[in-house]
């Protein structure tokens, strides 16, 4: 009973954290209930350290699911994502009518899981992503275009299952509110938690994350370079590192921000956003409108002519009767 | 646009999850029908920053977690870069997270870190070996075709150029041969002009050496040593003794008359000679 949590990250929190803590001052030594040894320097630097108490610890899990009628290119790129985070647990289809935001916050507790990926697929053809943080956390819906998944043949590369990868934005994500929110929310949702464990020790590849056009894109990489020892690079071998696609590959669009998880408040709404609905109308009018457009240029000649008569020619009867 | 102004109406404090699925007003008029986005389409765009702000704070890691944790960075894009040109955007998305791992590299080397994988650690791979390997069957196939899309130009270039070259020789044997002829007649006329009693003198300069002399057809039959004297026909076998005896007599390119000819068995063959009657009858006669 000494000692109550594990210090896993001790040591590495401990050398950063060297100011002695004056301000709590030391449990006395109670000889009853075993806090017989004085409390370890470990015990009183973590009080600056990161949060309050604790040593940070990142305790995030991921619930992945997607709703019925969903097609099999967006559900291999379910499991193309469930592959890449260890963190995750994939639950199985949820019916479209209960996709109705309680019953998925239920569904989060009850997995216990701190944030959620919600694939949900309308008209087999519209794929929409919501990316939730659990208890009344905010969430946010994209349309999700341009889907590649791994099993492509053009994308060549392959990493350790499980590894932690390497994070980069683009910094365009610091400019406006809402791109911070998104970026601390992929951050926190595809950030594999260090001591997980499914994690792998190495790292060996490497997510990109840019916002170009208004559009989040993602992309995956597996870093290969030429090294001897697995903690040092050879002295050119930054330079020889080269980049191998692994994927998947998939472009968001953000379309809502809410307050709370699967609904509340709308926070951020997409100005340049139009749905994939009103797109295809609008390709099935104009389409509709060349004929509506012929028929009407056929009435305006009627009227023009009827308007301004010819003169009546005067070589018609030339040839007539001969 | 009169989606995002219907969407308003049902705004704030309501689940939305189905604005995605209701059928669209048709509202356009005649004239514009075709509409694209429009630069700043809605103006009244609900944007609550503070409250944005608020809600990132309440999330967010602590501040001061450890880089280990988070293992991200952030890279300049530069200049804006264009959706459509493929290339140039993918280019981007990989000198960012190039250049995002060259940083997380220095920075995990100098923590002493282990962090490369050393070429002898089989694990899990997120891809199938089976995958792997179709994979690698298609790059192979494809430089396969391309390698021999490459050949096969290179043998019609150089079809084109052995035809030329062909083309050539035949024009310049041809001048050749009509010189010959021609100083063959000149030689001819000179001697009638000047008397046939003239001797040798004359020689028709017919320049022998000049070309590279009487040349054999080069055509060589292939498989047939040069001292093979019949001709590489000699092995052909499993045709019957009678198609080989008529191949011989009347076939073209038959055995090259190897009937009389010596060998180790005609010089001892004294079959045709019966006690030498032929010299007897010579000696009579004489």
């Amino acid at each position: 009973m000494a000692k109550k949590r594990k210090r896993t990250d001790a040591p590495a929190e401990a050398a950063g954290a060297d100011k002695p803590d004056d301000s709590a001052p030391e449990r006395p030594p109670r000889t009853l209930f075993g806090f017989t040894e004085p409390a370890p320097d470990a015990e009183a630097a973590p009080a600056e350290a990161g949060s309050a108490v604790a040593p940070f610890r990142n305790k995030e899990k991921v619930l992945i699911t997607c709703s019925r009628r969903i097609a099999y290119r967006y559900r291999h790129l379910m499991q193309d994502i469930l592959s890449l985070l260890p963190h995750a647990k994939k639950d199985s289809k949820v019916e479209s009518k209960q996709s109705k935001g309680s019953a998925l916050n239920e569904l989060l507790e009850l997995r216990s899981c701190s944030s959620c990926l919600f694939f949900e697929c309308r008209k087999q053809k519209d794929l929409y992503l919501w990316m939730v943080k659990s208890p009344g956390g905010p969430s946010i819906k994209f349309l999700v275009n341009a889907v590649h998944t791994m099993e492509e043949l053009k994308l060549t590369g392959n990493h350790l299952k499980g590894s932690r990868p390497l994070i980069t934005f683009s910094t365009n994500f610091d400019e406006q509110p809402h791109w911070k929110l998104v970026k601390e929310m992929i951050t926190q949702i595809f950030a594999t938690p260090k001591d997980h464990r499914k994690a792998k020790p190495f790292h060996d590849h490497v997510f990109a994350f840019s916002i170009v056009d208004g559009h989040v894109w993602f992309r995956n990489y597996q870093i290969s370079v030429p090294h001897n020892e697995i903690d040092k690079v050879d002295k050119g071998g930054l330079d020889k590192m080269t980049l191998i696609e692994v994927g998947p590959r998939f472009c968001l669009n953000p379309i809502k921000i809410f307050g709370g998880s699967f609904g509340g408040p709308t926070w951020y709404e997409n100005p340049y956003y139009i749905s994939p609905n009103q797109i295809r109308a609008l390709e099935k009018r104009q389409k509709a409108g060349k004929y509506a457009k012929k028929v009407k240029a056929k009435v305006r000649r009627k009227m023009h002519e009827m308007e301004n008569t010819l003169e009546p020619d005067e070589f018609a009867e030339l040839w007539k009767g001969e | 646009m009169v989606g995002l102004a219907r969407e308003e109406a049902l705004a704030h404090d309501e689940v939305i999850m189905d604005d995605a699925d209701s059928d669209v007003e048709v509202s356009d008029s005649e004239d514009d029908s075709g509409e694209e986005a429009q630069a700043t389409p809605s103006e009244n765009a609900i944007y609550n920053k503070e409250a944005i702000l608020e809600k990132l704070e309440d999330i967010a890691w602590p501040k001061n977690v450890d880089w280990m944790h988070k293992l991200t960075i952030e890279h300049d894009q530069g200049g804006k870069v264009d959706v459509n040109d493929d290339l140039a955007r993918e280019l981007a998305f990989y000198t960012q997270a190039l250049d995002g791992t060259r940083q997380a590299f220095e920075k995990l080397q100098s923590m002493k870190v282990r962090f490369l994988r050393p070429t002898d650690y089989y694990a899990e791979m997120v891809k199938t070996d089976a995958h792997m390997h179709k994979i690698k069957g298609r790059l192979l196939s494809e430089k396969r075709r391309i390698e021999e899309a490459e050949e096969r130009k290179k043998a019609r270039e150089a079809k084109k150029i052995a035809k030329e070259v062909q083309a050539e020789k035949n024009k310049q044997r041809a001048k050749d041969k009509k010189e010959q002829i021609e100083s063959v007649k000149k030689w001819r006329k000179q001697r009638q002009q000047g008397g046939f009693a003239k001797g040798n003198d004359d020689v028709p300069d017919l320049n022998f050496e000049g070309e590279e002399g009487f040349k054999q057809s080069k055509k060589k039959r292939p498989g047939v040593s040069p001292g093979d004297r019949s001709g590489g026909l000699a092995k052909r076998g499993k045709e019957g003794k009678n198609r080989r005896s008529r191949d011989a007599k009347f076939g073209h390119g038959g055995r090259k008359g190897l009937k009389k000819q010596n060998t180790a068995e005609t010089t001892n063959d004294f079959r045709s000679y019966k006690g030498g009657e032929s010299q007897t009858k010579k000696r009579k006669r004489s």
